[in-house]
């Protein structure tokens, strides 16, 4: 069933990969030629899933808060070191991006220093985790710090770009004005990208938390 | 509820004691924000009345609080770990009033230590104030957000190894979207030109984190 799933998966990626090069029209309005925008098939569901994974990595936290499972603290873990690596082809593809596009690789964009917070905020965790010695304090630490920065991840969404000002990020799809400003192959394989990277990223998680759970039964937890 | 309220005052009490046998933390606190603001006066000269002066000079004031913070606030629990008196605080004291008591102490440290500074540091850059009273109440507030996270924070650097940059390390992500705010009010407050956030976000952080800290403070503290 799972080697199912897991198939089922990369055929699904496969399609992506093929609609963003070459079934999905180029979009308009790009100065740098117009195959250089399909590098936003892949961007946006990156930034999209690093966004999943640390909300994962909070809930899992809380839980953890809650009822003390080891493996609840395993599973923010996993998520927190995927959700950096998502967040990391986010921003860096982004950069990549802005360069070729508006000549600049750090434009102050809010959204570019949001995920570089949340970067920042996420590898100070596991340093916090590095940190601790001892087994049990660590999961109690790691899994509040990481619902605290639940807390004032707010803020950081929708403070700073009202103080950093002007984006270049275009209105997420569903906009003020309630309408689709977007050609419909588009906006296919932009969800269909965002499922596909969502569901590896699942699909990494459960590998991780299995691995993980393998090490505590033999005592190599790290 | 005057039982929580007199263990709160009781801790706060205490640390204040101890601080004043020592002045440790006021004195070295004080110290570094004083030799900071020198230094940052001779690098910048008197840049006040320029054109670029309000930006950076509310941005740089900022800085100087936030690290005299790092470098005064781990204490509040480390002293604790280091003279083994965090376990007769833990039997003693319910931990909510605990933190209410830690956050009253740093929130009182860092008040002195803006009142010392910021005068200092606006007669040396040569900055003239078009608000004052703006500036009094971003200063508060800011100090308030900045005493309860690092109140959290402290009580889990305590438990580490490598406390000294491990506090920096954990406390200035969470202490970004309160640095931007402030630093724009208080651009506000000294050019008078309107910045574009007002003094309600600032103050929904700092109400934020401290429900935060009351609610996590006790998973945090007790092991």
């Amino acid at each position: 069933m799972k080697t199912l799933l897991a198939w089922i998966l990369w055929l699904w990626i496969a399609l992506v990969i093929v609609g963003a090069l070459w079934w999905a029209p180029p979009l308009p309005g790009f100065q740098a030629g117009p195959d250089s925008s399909r590098i936003v098939y892949f961007h946006v569901p990156m930034a999209w899933t690093s966004f999943v994974a640390f909300l994962a990595a909070g809930v899992f936290s809380a839980l953890y808060l809650k009822r003390r499972e080891p493996r609840r603290d395993a599973a923010a873990t996993a998520a927190v070191q995927l959700g950096l690596a998502f967040g990391l082809l986010a921003l860096v593809s982004g950069m990549i991006w802005a360069k070729i596009e508006w000549g600049e690789f750090w434009n102050f964009d809010p959204r570019q220093t949001t995920i570089v917070l949340a970067l920042l905020f996420y590898t100070a965790y596991l340093v916090l985790r590095l940190a601790v010695a001892d087994h049990e304090t660590r999961r109690r630490l790691a899994a509040g710090y990481a619902v605290f920065g639940l807390v004032v991840a707010p803020f950081l969404f929708f403070v700073a770009p009202r103080v950093l000002g002007a984006s270049l990020h275009p209105e997420p799809v569903i906009n003020a004005e309630r309408e689709l400003k977007m050609d419909p192959a588009v906006l296919w394989v932009l969800l269909s990208g965002s499922a596909a990277f969502t569901a590896l990223f699942f699909w990494m998680h459960s590998l991780q938390c299995r691995l993980a759970a393998i090490a505590r039964r033999n005592g190599l937890e790290a | 509820m005057s039982s929580w309220l007199a263990e709160a005052a009781a801790v706060f009490a205490k640390d204040w004691r101890a601080e004043l046998r020592t002045r440790f933390a006021l004195n070295t606190l004080g110290l570094f924000a004083v030799t900071t603001l020198v230094v940052v006066s001779l690098a910048l000269g008197p840049i006040g009345g320029s054109p670029n002066g309000p930006s950076v000079l509310s941005a740089v004031l900022w800085l100087i609080l936030l690290f005299a913070a790092t470098a005064g606030l781990p204490r509040l629990f480390v002293a604790e770990e280091e003279t083994h008196t965090a376990t007769a605080l833990r039997l003693a004291a319910t931990p909510s009033a605990l933190f209410t008591g830690k956050l009253a102490y740093g929130l009182v440290l860092l008040l002195a230590l803006e009142a010392i500074t910021t005068p200092l540091y606006l007669a040396m850059v040569q900055l003239p104030v078009a608000s004052p009273g703006l500036l009094v109440t971003v200063l508060a507030a800011g100090a308030v957000g900045l005493a309860a996270a690092s109140t959290l924070v402290a009580v889990m650097v305590a438990q580490a190894r490598a406390r000294g940059t491990l506090f920096a390390v954990l406390l200035f992500p969470v202490l970004v979207p309160l640095l931007v705010m402030a630093v724009a009010l208080t651009r506000q407050a000294v050019s008078g030109e309107p910045a574009n956030v007002g003094l309600l976000p600032l103050v929904l952080y700092d109400a934020s984190v401290i429900v935060a800290g009351l609610m996590l403070f006790p998973a945090m503290w007790n092991p």
